[in-house]
C-alpha cells in the first residue's frame, strides 16, 4: 500500500478511535457513529458507481433495505439484534439483484433514473403498506447492538475500516481491473471475453450489501427506521460525500463521508438552512472539484507520484 | 362513470402541460431537468403569495406567477445547466439540487401546512348530470388552449422553426446563424412558464405544500418515459393514460396508491421499452 | 478437414433493408481470408452478426461445427473467435498493459499466475512492449490500432476477424501493420478473416477473398482473378454511364 499511504491512515485510524473516549461526550459519540456508518455508505457507493462509472442515484433502496430488515426481525419479531447484520445484507442484496437485471443494460442517465424510481417505489410501499411497515411513522423501539455508546461506535468504526479494505482490495484486484474496462467500454470488454453483465451485477450487489449493512447499523444506532431510509436525499448526499472524496478510490468515499457528515453537525447552529450549505457545496463540488476534494488533497500533502 | 371520465380528462390535461415542459426541454436541450416539479411548485406558491397575501387581482396573479417561474427556470438554466451540460449526470445532479433546495426554501418561508389558493371560478358547474367543480374545468380548458398554442407556435413562428431546428442538431443548427445556446434558454422559459402555468391553475383544487414538487416530478416523469422522452405527441398520449390509470385507481380502489402507479409505470417502461411509446431508442 | 467457420444463407433485415442477404462461406484452418465491397455491402453487419454484437433474421453459422448464433459476445469469444473493431475503442482511464490484461482475463484463457509475463508476450509481439505503461489517450492511432488487435490476440483466438485494421492509418503506418499480421499468422498458424478497402494492402496479404455488395456475395476467389471480375468492378463503379443519371 505504500509506506506513506499506511502512515497517513494509521495517524487517521488513531485519530478516529483515540477522539470520542477523550472528548467523553454522548452526543458526540453519537456524532462519530453516524460518520462511520455515512463512511459505509459512501464507499459502497463508490466502489460501483465511481469504478465503472454507472452512476446509481438510489443507494437508499438497499440502505433502507438493510434497515428495514433489521426492523422487522428485531423490532417486530424480537429476534437478537445481531441477527439483523446478515438478514440486512441478504435483503440489500436480493434488491440488487431485481433492480440490477432489468436495469444496468440501460444508458448512463437512464439507469440512474431507474435506480432513482426504484428506490423511490420502495419509499412509497413502506409508507402505504402501513400494516407492515408501520407506515410514515415506520417502526421503532429496535434494541441497540451494544449498551455503550462507545462500545458502538467501536464496532461500527471497525467495520468502516473493513468495508475500505475489502472493497479497495476487490477494486485492486482483477475484479477491480475488469470494473474500471466496463467503465472504459462496455462493448470492448464483451469482445475481449468479459461475460459484463455478470460483473455488473455482482458489483451492484457487493455494493448493496455494504450499504445494506449500514443500514442495519444505522437502524439499531437511531433504534427506529422510517421511510425516510429510502428518500432521495439520502442518495445524493452519498453521492455528494463519494464526489467530495474522489471517485472511484473507495478510501477517499468514505472520507468523504466522514467530512461531510461532521460539517453537517458544525453547521447545526445554521438550524434549517445547513441543507442549503450542504447543496451549495454540492454545487461548488460539481463545478470546481470533478475530480473531489480528499484524495487529490492527500496526494498533494503526501507529495511524490502514484 | 362520467365522472370518472371528466376528472380523468382534468387530471390528463394537468399532467399534459407538466409533461410537455418537461419533454420539451428534454427534446431540444437533452436536459433531463429534475427542477421541473419545483417550477410547478413554485407557480403555485406565487400564485398563493399574490392573490392571498398580497391581495393582487386573480388574472394579474396568474400572469406575474408565470412569468417569476419563467425567469427563475431562464436563470437557473444559464447559470447552474449550461456550464455542466457537457455531463448529463452533473445536469441532474444539479437540477435535483435546485428541486431540494427549492422545496427547503418554500419550507422555510411558508410552513409545512397546505395552502388555501382562490380559485378563479367558485362554483360548480353540471356537465351531463355530474357537478363538477368549475375551476377543474376551467384547468382543463386552459391546458388545452396552452398546449395547443405551444403547438402552434413551434409549427408556424420563426422562433418555432429555430427550435425545432437546434433540436435536431444544434451544431447544425449555431452554422446557420441560430444562437442555440439562446435558444437552450428561451426553450427552458417555456417549459418552467408551462409548468408554472399547471401550478397556477391547479393551486386550488390540489395541495399546496412544500413537498408538491415531488408528486408533480414523479407524475410528469413517468408521463414522459411512458410517452417517450422528447415527443410531445407521446406526451400527451401518455398523460391520458396515465391521467385516467391514477383516477381509476383513486375512484375504485385507494387513493394514496396513485403515487405508486406512476412510479410503477416508470420501472415498467424503462424495463420493457425504454424509448416508450414514441420516443428514441436508449439502451447502452 | 471440416472447415473452421460455415456460414449459410445468413440473413440481417434493418426495417425495410436487407443488410446481409442469404450470405454462405466457409473458411479453412489457417487461411487469410478478405471480405471486400463498397461502402454499405454488409461487411460490417456480417461481422457483427458472426460476432454475436447483433442478432440474425435468418440462416446458419458455425464455428468448429458449434451454432454462434443467438450466442452472447463474450461467449463467442471464449469458443475462440476474437475480433477487433473498425474505430478502435480502446478502455480509456487504463494504461497500454491494463487493456491487454483485461483480454488475458476471459475465462478462456486460465492466466492464473503468469498473468504478467504473458501480458508481457503479446506487447512484445505487436511491438508495444516499450509503451507498455502508457495510457491509452495519449498513444498514436496507428499504436492503438496494434493495441486492438493485442487485446484481441490476448483471448488466445483460433480465428481473428479484423474490421477495416487499416483504416485511419498514414502511409508509414500500414506497412508495418501488414507485417505484424503476416507474422501472427505464420507464427501462429491464426485464421484471419479481414475486412478492407484498401485493395493494394489486401492483396499482400489474404489468399482468397470474398466479394460483397448490397448484403450478397458476388464473388469469390484469388485475389488476382477477383480485381478483373466484372460485377466486382461494377459494385465499386458502378454501371458505367447509366449510374449517374
Amino acid at each position: 500500500m505504500g509506506k506513506r499511504n499506511t502512515i497517513g491512515a494509521a495517524v487517521l485510524l488513531a485519530l478516529f478511535a483515540g477522539l470520542p473516549p477523550l472528548l467523553h461526550n454522548h452526543y458526540l459519540t453519537g456524532v462519530f457513529i453516524v460518520c462511520a456508518i455515512d463512511g459505509i455508505w459512501a464507499a459502497s457507493w463508490d466502489f460501483f458507481s465511481g469504478l465503472t462509472g454507472r452512476e446509481n442515484f438510489g443507494q437508499a433502496l438497499f440502505i433502507g433495505g438493510g434497515a428495514y430488515a433489521a426492523a422487522f426481525l428485531n423490532g417486530n419479531f424480537g429476534l437478537n439484534p445481531w441477527f439483523s447484520i446478515p438478514a440486512g445484507i441478504a435483503v440489500a442484496v436480493v434488491f440488487a439483484l431485481l433492480v440490477g437485471f432489468p436495469t444496468l443494460r440501460l444508458k448512463g442517465p437512464y439507469f440512474a433514473l431507474a435506480t432513482l424510481a426504484s428506490a423511490a417505489i420502495m419509499q412509497q410501499v413502506a409508507i402505504n403498506l402501513w400494516q407492515y411497515t408501520g407506515g410514515s411513522e415506520g417502526i421503532y423501539g429496535l434494541d441497540t447492538l451494544i449498551e455503550s455508546s462507545l462500545g458502538f461506535y467501536y464496532l461500527v468504526l471497525a467495520l468502516m475500516v473493513a468495508t475500505v479494505v475489502v472493497l479497495g482490495l476487490i477494486a485492486r484486484s482483477r475484479w477491480g481491473t475488469i470494473m474500471r474496462a466496463i467503465k472504459g467500454d462496455e462493448t470492448a470488454c464483451q469482445a475481449a471475453g468479459i461475460n459484463v453483465t455478470f460483473y455488473k451485477i455482482a458489483s451492484l450487489a457487493v455494493s448493496a450489501a455494504f450499504a445494506g449493512l449500514g443500514g442495519v447499523l444505522f437502524a439499531h444506532y437511531q433504534q427506529a427506521v422510517t421511510p425516510d431510509d429510502f428518500d432521495v436525499f439520502l442518495s445524493i448526499s452519498v453521492i455528494i460525500m463519494a464526489y467530495v472524496g474522489g471517485l472511484g478510490t473507495i478510501w477517499g468515499a468514505a472520507c468523504g463521508g466522514i467530512l461531510l457528515n461532521l460539517m453537517l453537525e458544525l453547521m447545526r447552529g445554521l438550524g434549517e438552512y445547513r441543507l442549503w450549505v450542504y447543496y451549495v457545496i454540492l454545487m461548488v463540488v460539481l463545478f470546481f472539484m470533478r475530480e473531489g476534494f480528499v484524495a487529490p488533497l492527500w496526494r498533494r500533502l503526501r507529495g511524490g507520484n502514484a | 362513470m362520467l365522472t370518472v371520465l371528466i376528472y380523468g380528462a382534468v387530471t390528463s390535461a394537468v399532467l399534459a402541460m407538466l409533461a410537455v415542459g418537461f419533454t420539451l426541454i428534454f427534446g431540444v436541450a437533452r436536459i433531463l431537468n429534475l427542477a421541473h416539479g419545483a417550477f410547478y411548485a413554485i407557480g403555485a406558491y406565487c400564485a398563493y403569495s399574490f392573490t392571498a397575501l398580497l391581495k393582487l387581482p386573480l388574472i394579474v396573479s396568474a400572469l406575474l406567477s408565470v412569468a417569476v417561474v419563467a425567469v427563475f427556470g431562464m436563470a437557473m438554466e444559464r447559470v447552474l445547466v449550461r456550464p455542466l451540460r457537457r455531463s448529463s449526470l452533473a445536469v441532474l445532479m444539479i437540477t435535483l439540487t435546485v428541486a431540494l433546495t427549492v422545496e427547503q426554501v418554500l419550507f422555510i418561508a411558508f410552513g409545512s401546512q397546505s395552502k388555501n389558493v382562490p380559485a378563479f371560478v367558485n362554483f360548480p358547474i353540471n356537465v351531463h348530470g355530474v357537478s363538477v367543480d368549475g375551476q377543474r374545468l376551467l384547468a382543463l380548458a386552459i391546458a388545452v388552449v396552452l398546449i395547443g398554442a405551444l403547438w402552434l407556435f413551434i409549427q408556424r413562428t420563426r422562433l418555432g422553426s429555430a427550435i425545432l431546428a437546434v433540436s435536431q442538431d444544434p451544431e447544425a443548427a449555431q452554422y446557420m446563424g441560430i444562437p442555440a445556446n439562446r435558444i437552450f434558454t428561451i426553450v427552458m422559459g417555456l417549459s418552467a412558464a408551462l409548468a408554472g402555468a399547471a401550478g397556477v391553475i391547479s393551486g386550488p383544487f390540489l395541495s399546496v405544500r412544500p413537498t408538491m414538487d415531488q408528486t408533480a416530478m414523479i407524475t410528469a416523469f413517468s408521463v414522459v418515459i411512458v410517452g417517450g422522452l422528447g415527443s410531445i405527441p407521446g406526451s400527451i398520449l401518455a398523460a391520458c393514460i396515465i391521467g385516467y390509470s391514477q383516477t381509476i385507481v383513486a375512484f375504485y380502489l385507494n387513493p394514496e396508491w396513485t403515487g405508486t402507479v406512476s412510479l410503477v409505470a416508470i420501472l415498467l417502461t424503462l424495463v420493457l421499452r425504454p424509448s416508450g411509446l414514441m420516443g428514441r431508442v436508449v439502451n447502452a | 478437414m471440416s472447415a473452421l467457420l460455415e456460414v449459410e444463407g445468413l440473413t440481417k433485415h434493418f426495417s425495410g433493408v436487407t443488410a446481409v442477404k442469404d450470405v454462405s462461406f466457409t473458411l479453412e484452418a489457417g487461411e487469410i481470408t478478405g471480405v471486400l465491397g463498397p461502402n454499405g455491402a454488409g461487411k460490417t453487419t456480417l461481422f457483427n452478426l458472426l460476432t454475436g454484437f447483433l442478432p440474425s433474421d435468418g440462416g446458419a453459422a458455425r464455428f468448429e461445427g458449434r451454432s454462434i448464433l443467438k450466442t452472447a459476445p463474450h461467449v463467442i469469444v471464449n469458443l475462440g473467435m476474437a475480433r477487433t473493431f473498425q474505430l478502435c475503442r480502446p478502455f480509456h482511464g487504463m494504461t497500454v498493459r491494463e487493456n491487454v490484461s483485461v483480454g488475458c482475463l476471459a475465462p478462456r484463457v486460465h492466466a492464473g499466475g503468469g498473468l504478467d509475463e504473458r501480458v508481457a508476450e503479446i506487447l512484445g509481439e505487436v511491438g508495444l512492449a516499450h509503451k507498455a505503461a502508457q495510457p491509452v489517450e495519449i498513444l498514436p492511432y496507428g499504436d492503438l490500432r496494434r493495441l486492438e488487435i493485442a487485446r484481441a490476440l490476448a483471448t488466445r483466438p483460433r480465428l481473428l476477424l479484423l474490421d477495416e485494421p487499416f483504416a485511419g492509418l498514414g502511409a508509414g503506418e500500414i506497412e508495418p501493420l501488414v507485417q505484424l499480421i503476416r507474422r501472427l499468422h505464420d507464427s501462429q498458424g491464426l485464421t484471419i478473416l479481414i475486412i478492407e478497402h484498401k485493395l493494394r494492402e489486401f492483396m499482400q496479404l489474404v489468399s482468397r477473398v470474398i466479394a460483397m455488395d448490397f448484403g450478397e456475395v458476388i464473388a469469390t476467389g484469388a485475389p488476382a482473378d477477383i480485381v478483373r471480375h466484372p460485377k466486382v468492378i461494377e459494385s465499386y463503379i458502378g454501371k458505367g454511364a447509366n449510374a449517374i443519371a
